[in-house]
């Protein structure tokens, strides 16, 4: 390929602005580049031309023309480098180029306090102070940035493990982090308040299955158990139904400790059986909380949320299609 | 019973080593009775409540109230107790000879003087990638071959850093803003240390597309500060500007992974940028306006070269601030900031806020001495 060459006095200049190397660069051409420099070194000339170009020197003239449009206070005549105000702008965050300065830099602050008291004593896990965490919609609205999920997790993590530090030698740069993220009310304090004993020593507990509810009330006792006002045998027919009805006392061993007794309405026997058991197991649980473990253990204190299907359109039923005739 | 059932039965046990006793045990004297009373019964819970809905309680999870109190007595004697021991014993015994410590050039990294080509065999900067691998491109970089993996030449190395770090001295002596990357796993401590020194930015996650190109709108919420010759904060008069001033772009990108950032190292190359790279013998060292030829995969290689080209910049900045103490500003200010605002709205503008301020916070008037100090100093510079 043919190159037609730029005159003498252009050729360096172009080849500052534009291209790389040129293919052929022969010996000639390179002593025609004038030096320069770039070093910061205070004796440049000390080495003699060992330096790769000249230290940049910002010309007067151009100076001049960028800044006389606005140096208006100080006179249109009064110009040059001695008016220059000596301001620029900087970024006010180490994190600017990451779009997410404010985020960043928290993550990096938890993660030196992290490192800075690694070697602190921790407690065993489970063993902590409980902390509830601010939400990431509430992260999100403080530092107005729309921050992932997955990021403030991380941010969690590092306040989990400054959280596990010992509480006799939590620093106070690290509590004064754990409460800047902590949430303003503590809800491990919000705890249901236990079902009353009342002054007969009773207590009242309520469930529902199916259509059925059922509230039942339960005292110390030999074992008696009345529903409606039946005793057991006489309110359901199955003995599966009856087993049920008293299974909260049976799994715990308390068939002989306690009486009950129950009111059940609506639906039908299994449906007013299975409500029945709801009823004792919350009634008992008011009475010994130390259960509750066994009886969660044992499902009777878990609402079934199964109800009837609805019919649907189509359908004989919810499900069942009509029967298909051929012609 | 048939004998094979009993072998089924029992040979486990039968065969099973001894019971072993416990190290600990022989070590200390003090019994352990509590702790293995409550395992056993923790194991003995287990196995009986494992078909039967009797009350499950775990003793390991409720620890014994005076075990508990003591341990929390025991412990804060016990840490500073260990801290006053190991700086009384620290300088007894034998001298351990100087060993590896990971963490150590992203503490005290070494200088751009400091660089030897024994560090750099040291950090293992002589390792290619695998001959099949290779980018031609880097042919003149290339020092030989060993067990079919390229070895890079550590004085081509060598010699690039110095010239790398001579780059960001001179940019940070000129004011310019300098953009550490590293976006891959482990990177970040060197990054953001080499940031810290040169006084630069950091980006150690994704690089969003358009940070360059598009940064009106990416970065519309970052904030922006205006400071003087000595990097003081000026904080009142450019309010107005400084909030519809354009998104910044650096002066200069380090990138320590450039294989992964190729469509930031294309963002500087349309703006003008001049980038800087870590390039493996896999790389293109055209991506990149200069070329450190080193191992790119080696974290203590990449420690070592974030770390000189960040001492490198903090040298700089010290030089320039050194400068600007006597008397010469080594940068321009730029094209369209001019001076603070001063009189007319802007002052009552400011004076209001002010005004709110000091109602806030007492003793508060700093501000104004300060800006006229200033504006006073500058025709002298």
């Amino acid at each position: 390929m043919k190159v037609s060459r730029p005159p003498a006095g252009l050729r360096e200049t172009l080849q500052c602005a534009c291209t790389p190397r040129p293919a052929v660069f022969n010996r000639q051409r390179a002593f025609e580049i004038r030096p320069r420099r770039f070093t910061t070194a205070p004796i440049p000339q000390a080495s003699g031309g060992r330096f790769a170009a000249a230290p940049v020197r910002f010309p007067q003239q151009r100076e001049n023309r960028n800044f006389q449009q606005d140096d208006d206070i100080g006179g249109a005549d009064a110009v040059g480098p001695k008016d220059l105000f000596y301001a620029r702008l900087v970024p006010a965050s180490r994190s600017y180029f990451t779009a997410q300065p404010i985020f960043t830099d928290d993550l990096l602050s938890l993660q030196h306090l992290v490192a800075k008291y690694a070697n602190l004593p921790t407690v065993k896990p489970g063993e902590q102070p409980r902390v509830s965490w601010r939400g990431l919609a509430e992260y999100r609205d403080q530092v107005g940035e729309s921050v992932k999920a997955s990021k403030y997790q991380k941010i969690v993590k590092l306040l989990a493990r400054l959280n596990q530090i010992h509480p006799s030698l939590v620093p106070a740069d690290v509590q004064e982090a754990i409460n800047e993220y902590r949430r303003d009310i503590d809800v491990f304090k919000n705890v249901r308040r236990p079902a009353p004993v009342d002054g007969m020593g009773r207590t009242l507990g309520a469930g529902r299955r199916k259509s059925a509810t059922a509230r039942a009330w339960l005292v110390e006792g030999n074992g008696e158990v009345l529903v409606n006002g039946k005793t057991l045998v006489e309110a359901f027919g199955r003995v599966h139904d009856r087993e049920s009805v008293i299974w909260a006392l049976k799994a715990t061993n308390r068939i002989d400790k306690y009486n009950v007794w129950g009111l059940s309405q609506g639906g039908g026997t299994t449906g007013q059986a299975e409500a029945l058991t709801l009823a004792i197991g919350k009634a008992l649980m008011a009475h010994e909380p130390a259960l509750k473990p066994a009886l969660r253990r044992a499902g009777v204190l878990t609402r079934d949320p199964k109800r009837v299907e609805r019919k649907k359109p189509g359908k004989e039923k919810a499900r069942k299609m009509p029967a298909w005739v051929k012609r | 019973m048939i004998l094979r059932n009993i072998a089924l039965r029992h040979g486990r046990r039968a065969l099973a080593p001894p019971l072993r006793k416990s190290f600990l045990r022989s070590l200390t004297t003090d019994t352990l009775t509590q702790d293995s009373i409550s395992v056993e019964e923790s194991i003995g819970q287990q196995q009986t409540s494992a078909y039967s809905h009797e009350l499950p309680i775990n003793p390991l999870h409720f620890s014994n109230p005076n075990n508990a109190t003591r341990a929390k007595e025991g412990v804060k004697e016990n840490y500073f107790l260990t801290k006053h021991l190991k700086k009384r014993t620290a300088k007894l015994g034998a001298v351990v000879e100087p060993v590896y410590v990971p963490d150590t050039f992203v503490r005290n990294p070494p200088k751009p003087e400091d660089v030897t080509l024994e560090l750099l065999l040291a950090s293992q900067s002589h390792l290619g990638h695998s001959t099949s691998l290779w980018n031609p491109a880097n042919q003149r970089y290339i020092f030989g071959i060993r067990q079919g993996v390229h070895i890079i030449s550590l004085e081509e190395t060598a010699a690039h850093l110095r010239r790398a770090a001579k780059v960001v001295e001179g940019v940070a002596y000129h004011g310019g803003l300098i953009l550490f990357v590293g976006t891959r796993a482990g990177q970040s401590s060197a990054v953001v240390k080499a940031a810290e020194l040169a006084k630069g930015c950091h980006l150690f996650e994704r690089w969003i597309p358009g940070t360059i190109t598009n940064g009106d709108q990416l970065l519309a919420k970052c904030d922006l500060k205006v400071v003087d010759k000595d990097d003081t904060e000026i904080t009142s008069g450019f309010e107005t500007k400084v909030e519809e001033w354009t998104a910044l772009k650096p002066d200069l990108v380090v990138c320590l992974n450039p294989l992964e950032n190729y469509i930031m190292l294309h963002e500087c190359g349309l703006n003008n940028i001049p980038t800087m790279g870590i390039i493996d013998t896999d790389a293109d060292p055209t991506w990149v306006t200069y070329p450190i030829p080193a191992n790119d995969d080696s974290i203590r290689c990449i420690q070592v070269i974030a770390g000189v080209l960040g001492r490198a910049g903090e040298e700089g900045q010290k030089k320039r601030l050194e400068a600007a103490r006597t008397g010469t500003v080594t940068w321009l200010p730029p094209p369209g900031l001019g001076r603070p605002e001063v009189g007319g709205e802007a002052e009552k503008a400011s004076f209001a806020a002010k005004s709110a301020q000091s109602t806030v916070v007492q003793g508060n008037s700093e501000a104004s001495p300060v800006f006229t100090r200033q504006i006073g100093d500058s025709p002298e510079l």
